[in-house]
């Protein structure tokens, strides 16, 4: 197996409600190797959304390290976090959160605005990105004109065009119907198999878990079980 | 350059709400245009008054008395001569043409001394010549003749309201300067208007121009000194103290302009912040969406006071443009009296869109800084 993209070493978080302490997640030690497809499950406020969110960059743990694509988050200031989240991160959220004003073809693009891309190379990495996701032909087309799966799979589009290190995903399949559902999860294998993408995906289904190489259980902010 | 389709595309989101916010900061400028032209309007005599060596001698009491005919010995005599020369009796008539909306300046001046005067005005010799030899022509300024569509040989009839006297003029010839305003003037001679008012010899004011800036001081010192004892005691002013003078006529205009664009501001700031702050407040998510796609902090800021700041500029593009078009284009006066021109001038234009620089800026900083700074993970969690 190849060296882990992810790793997670005695990471504790805790969020203060007014001044009372609430411990989120505790003691967690995860790794994901380059080219993993692992799932966490649990049960609603385990803490999985929060610990994708620590790996993403876009929170910071309390305590111990979180190390993703070699660099060590807790030591990067805000400004280092965007450019790392820009490089590594692919992010795909369970209510697609597209930007409802531009077109697909705009919403696969944004990452690349902060690139220094040209506007032709931009152009080739989104329809190229649209195409791995089937959905070159409705480019132009905004959110509003699309299925709840054709925006996530634009979603998954903008989540990969920058070739990420890591797939994030937070429940992916969660506001999709059963045909969307199995859509969005072949297409997330398929960026496991054929594209060599290490994916974390957070989910309450075994179905979606399924399709995942390794699924790490998540209780009450610990992790209980792997299988 | 590259955000540019999502700032615009993230403006015109709220297509009614972009319309008004940007109809009322364009209404807005366009108030501060018209006010500050009207301020440059009221300061453009001074500045070019400032340029002449030209002296008005008028009654101590001001305006509304009359100086004796007397007096113009006294300011063609030896002592005068050696400080001033060109001494041209001068009225301001007040007389309307047809229509008491039509009152163009039209001043009654000594033909002989005028032109020397008055060496601003390019009037031609022959024209010239006709003025000096016909008692009831006039000589008109090239606007004035276009704007009431007058011709070289017409007849044309004033209807006093200052004095009682309805002189019938012939144009004779048309002046050019560079001034637009004073092409608005108009020029007839004193001694057909004293004929008109039964030789009463009226005179409001004299005018002469100092040979130098230093006889100036020298001019105020004798000529008031000379008439300080007698029946018609006079103040000697320069022809930008007697513009001036005008001005203090309308009270503290300035400041009262000056109240009226800083009011204009504050409303545009307000008005522009609440669009900022309701938009910014329907887009938490969005915001920490870009976020994690990797937008920094301050590319968020960037981008939203950008979107602000292209509603204000296209506003201010909206009132520049349309100022331009009724005043500078269309010609419109709000008041043809007062303002025989109305133009919208590059320092006006300049400050408008000063205002609505600062405005965009001003009004998104904080709904800008607060989406900028807020956590990426509660931004995720909001549910707008």
């Amino acid at each position: 197996m190849a060296g882990p993209v992810v790793r997670v070493q005695n990471v504790s978080k805790t969020y203060y409600r007014d001044e009372t302490p609430v411990p989120v997640l505790e003691a967690i030690d995860l790794e994901v190797a380059e080219g993993e497809f692992v799932a966490l499950m649990g049960p609603s406020g385990s803490g999985k959304s929060t610990l994708l969110n620590l790996i993403a960059g876009i929170d910071r743990a309390s305590s111990g390290r979180v190390e993703v694509a070699g660099s060590e988050l807790s030591t990067l200031s805000e400004h280092a976090l965007a450019t790392f989240r820009s490089r590594h991160i692919g992010f795909i959220f369970q209510l697609y959160n597209l930007i409802p004003v531009l077109t697909a073809y705009e919403n696969v693009e944004l990452p690349l605005l902060l690139t220094p891309l040209s506007k032709s190379d931009r152009g080739k990495h989104v329809m190229m990105a649209l195409d791995v996701v089937g959905l070159a032909d409705r480019k132009d087309h905004t959110p509003r004109q699309l299925s709840g799966g054709q925006e996530q799979r634009v979603a998954i589009a903008r989540a990969i065009v920058t070739d990420p290190t890591l797939l994030l995903a937070d429940e992916p399949t969660g506001d999709l119907d059963k045909k969307s559902e199995e859509e969005v999860l072949t297409l997330l294998k398929r960026l496991n198999t054929e594209f060599k993408k290490a994916i974390v995906m957070v989910t309450h289904d075994p179905k979606a878990a399924a399709c995942a190489a390794r699924t790490v259980m998540l209780e009450k902010g610990t992790l209980v079980g792997k299988s | 350059m590259k955000f540019l389709p999502l700032i615009w595309r993230n403006a015109v989101r709220n297509r009614l709400r972009t319309i008004l916010t940007l109809a009322g900061i364009a209404f807005l400028l366009f108030v501060l245009i018209f006010v500050m032209t009207g301020l440059s309007e009221i300061q453009a005599w001074e500045g070019v008054a400032a340029t002449h060596r030209r002296v008005v001698v008028q009654h101590a009491e001001g305006l509304t008395a009359e100086l004796g005919i007397e007096l113009e010995n006294f300011l063609k005599g030896d002592v005068i001569s050696r400080h001033a020369e060109h001494v041209c009796k001068f009225n301001w008539f007040g007389g309307y043409y047809q229509d008491p909306k039509n009152w163009p300046p039209e001043f009654a001046v000594d033909p002989t001394a005028m032109r020397a005067l008055f060496d601003e005005l390019k009037i031609n010799d022959e024209d010239f010549k006709k003025f000096s030899e016909t008692k009831t022509a006039t000589l008109v300024g090239i606007r004035l003749m276009q704007k009431y569509n007058w011709k070289v040989g017409q007849r044309i009839t004033l209807i006093g309201t200052f004095y009682n006297a309805n002189p019938e003029l012939d144009i004779v010839g048309v002046f050019t300067t560079k001034d637009p305003r004073q092409e608005e003037q108009m020029f007839f001679r004193w001694d057909y208007l004293d004929e008109l008012l039964q030789n009463r010899k009226i005179v409001s004011t004299y005018w002469m121009k100092a040979r130098s800036d230093e006889d100036i001081p020298k001019l105020k010192e004798l000529i008031d000194a000379h008439t300080r004892n007698s029946s018609t005691p006079t103040e000697t002013i320069t022809e930008k103290e007697f513009a001036n003078q005008f001005m203090q006529m309308m009270g503290n205009i300035k400041a009262i302009v000056a109240g009226i664009g800083a009011l204009v501001l504050l409303i545009m700031i307000m008005m522009t912040a609440n669009t900022m702050a309701m938009a910014a407040r329907e887009r938490v998510t969005e915001v920490a969406v870009m976020r994690t796609l990797g937008f920094t902090a301050g590319q968020i800021l960037s981008v939203i006071v950008a979107e602000s700041l292209l509603v204000s500029l296209i506003a201010a593009a909206v009132a520049i443009g349309g100022s331009l078009l009724v005043f500078n284009i269309g010609g419109f006066s709000p008041s043809p009296i007062y303002f025989p021109v109305f133009l919208v001038e590059p320092p006006t234009v300049l400050t408008a869109l000063g205002a609505a620089i600062f405005c965009g800026v001003a009004s998104s900083l904080v709904p800008a800084v607060r989406a900028a700074r807020r956590k990426i993970s509660d931004g995720l969690r909001q549910v707008v």
